[in-house]
């Protein structure tokens, strides 16, 4: 426990201090996107790695979560944190029926049914322009103004969106971390390994996943608030499509699934890669994108954190 | 008294009739065995009866409650397990992490659900085997391993699906043993057997499937002479 602790403070130090490392915003977007898609991969990892229900369809609650914090500001004029707040609540709503159906499929099933209801929430965004503008978007043009010790917040600067983010992230890893602890967590591994077992072993199999599935949204949802207030806009098939799901999936299996630091070692080095590829071949970047999932999925199914985890309990056995 | 009765229970796949009308009671404190030729319809029944599969029509009652259109998870919860005719351990835990997790439906606490689990373990020899993974044991271990996961929930009526399939005699004895032992603790057990000296040695009753008929129910000693049961099993000239 007290290990965890550790490692806990320190991650949280290296956060509070990332940003005054370089007054490069350059930099700051990066970190800022690393810990966003850090935050994707954590809540996916909840579902996904855990209980192993691959979703395809997580981008439909981003969807929900940023649409919802822009609507709730533009419409009825909430503080659009609070709305943030509110879309992770929406999106979890979502969720629960969203499960009730989905997991009465098993495995490749129920992966092409999140696929399909991500979709769906898609074209209903795209063509119920009344509400969301459809393809034109939604854009906020100033941020209302919000008081810190006093002090005035610049939205103009990078830093205070890093560290919203931050704590998105932080909260995110703590969801997994007291899951992975709990009855829910040891369920959901009951589950991912035999679901006829673990109702054997008289676990509420659809409840189990459900739940999972919810916080997993949630999570989801306030990411997708945070991408809505950080970028100012946000269309249908920016939040909404399937290469977002995907890459969710990318930066759990990447990083280690049903681990809770792994997220953060697969967005780091997704986003880096990725960057580094759009900046040298231009969209060519996306063949060694590919090309990096396919090394990893056969190299290292377990992951990089996995496989890190892995190579330091050999290496303290042997010393 | 009866504790579990199964009326008028049937079940098709496709054309096939795999359960016929089937009625029977199961008594508490009694260990039933039933038997029958491949095909029989064995396995269905348990599925039937535990909610795996849904049947066509009949029910089935535990203490008089239907249960019949529940999940299994909640049959299970009403007192009713089940272990499987291919072992189903979650491999990649460890024989304990296996019955925590079915001790956790009575202890919501990991500290009281692991001290369940060890007694359990205990109980059926086990303990050794507490840290390896379930993948790791041998089957006659990974058979026990499966029902100490169903004893961790708890239950009134445990179904044991070839608990003695594959077994060398030794462990089929040890089997035996257990199944015994299973009913001096207050479980009442049906029992899908093919290993007949096993079967007769430890059932009270013995209830005989063919095509999804039964065919015989009664004691074992006179099920062995069952002109019906014999045919069934060896064909017209045997009868």
């Amino acid at each position: 426990m007290s290990k965890n602790r550790v490692i806990g403070t320190l991650v949280a130090l290296a956060l509070l201090g990332a940003p005054l490392a370089t007054a490069n915003p350059f930099f700051h977007h990066l970190l800022i996107m690393v810990l966003f898609s850090t935050l994707l991969g954590v809540a996916w990892n909840l579902l996904g790695g855990y209980s192993g229900q691959v979703s395809f369809g997580h981008s439909a609650f981003l969807g929900v979560g940023a649409y919802a914090t822009m609507l709730l500001h533009l419409k009825l004029g909430w503080s659009p944190w609070l709305g943030l707040v509110f879309g992770g609540a929406l999106a979890m709503a979502v969720a629960v029926p969203i499960g009730l159906i989905c997991f009465r499929l098993r495995g490749p099933y129920f992966s092409l049914a999140t696929l399909a209801v991500a979709e769906i929430v898609r074209l209903v965004a795209l063509n119920w322009e009344s509400l969301t503008a459809g393809p034109q978007g939604l854009l906020i043009t100033h941020l209302p103004e919000l008081k810190l010790f006093g002090q005035a917040i610049d939205w103009e600067t990078k830093i205070p969106f890093y560290y919203v983010i931050a704590v998105l992230t932080l909260l995110g890893m703590g969801v997994t971390f007291i899951v992975s602890q709990s009855r829910l967590g040891a369920y959901l591994l009951a589950v991912r390994e035999d679901i006829d077992s673990a109702e054997a072993a008289g676990i509420d199999t659809v409840r189990t996943r459900v739940v999972a599935l919810a916080l997993s949204a949630a999570l989801v949802g306030m990411a997708g608030g945070f991408y809505a207030l950080y970028f100012r806009y946000i269309d249908p098939d920016a939040v909404f499509s399937v290469a977002l799901s995907v890459e969710m999936v990318f930066i759990a299996v990447v990083g280690g699934i049903a681990t809770t630091g792994g997220p953060i070692v697969g967005a780091i080095f997704l986003v880096t890669i990725s960057e580094i590829f759009r900046e040298r071949f231009q969209s060519g970047h996306l063949i060694f994108y590919g090309l990096f999932m396919m090394v990893i999925i056969r190299y290292l199914p377990e992951g990089i954190w996995g496989r890190l985890r892995f190579l330091l309990r050999l290496s303290t056995q042997r010393a | 008294m009866a504790l579990l009765e199964v009326s008028n229970l049937s079940k098709d796949f496709g054309g096939l009739r795999a359960v016929s009308d089937l009625s029977f009671v199961l008594n508490q404190g009694e260990i039933l065995g039933l038997i029958g030729p491949n095909g029989a319809g064995k396995t269905t029944v348990f599925n039937l009866m535990s909610g795996f599969l849904e049947p066509l029509t009949g029910s089935v009652r535990l203490d008089g409650h239907e249960l019949v259109g529940l999940r299994p998870n909640a049959i299970v919860k009403r007192g009713v397990a089940r272990t499987f005719q291919i072992v189903k351990p979650f491999r990649k835990l460890t024989v304990l992490e296996n019955v925590v997790l079915a001790a956790f439906l009575h202890e919501p606490k990991r500290v009281a659900a692991t001290a369940e689990a060890r007694r359990i373990l205990a109980m059926l020899d086990l303990t050794e085997k507490a840290d390896s993974y379930a993948s790791d044991l041998t089957l006659g271990q990974q058979k026990r391993l499966e029902i100490a996961r169903c004893v961790a929930t708890r239950p009134k009526v445990l179904f044991l699906d070839e608990p003695m399939g594959g077994l060398n005699p030794t462990e089929v004895e040890a089997a035996c043993d257990l199944v015994l032992k299973l009913r001096g603790n207050g479980i009442t057990v049906i029992l899908v057997e093919h290993q007949m000296r096993a079967i007769m040695k430890i059932s009270d009753r013995v209830l005989v499937l063919h095509h999804g008929v039964k065919i015989a129910d009664a004691t074992p000693e006179s099920i062995v002479r069952d002109p019906a049961v014999i045919k069934a099993y060896l064909g017209e000239e045997a009868a």
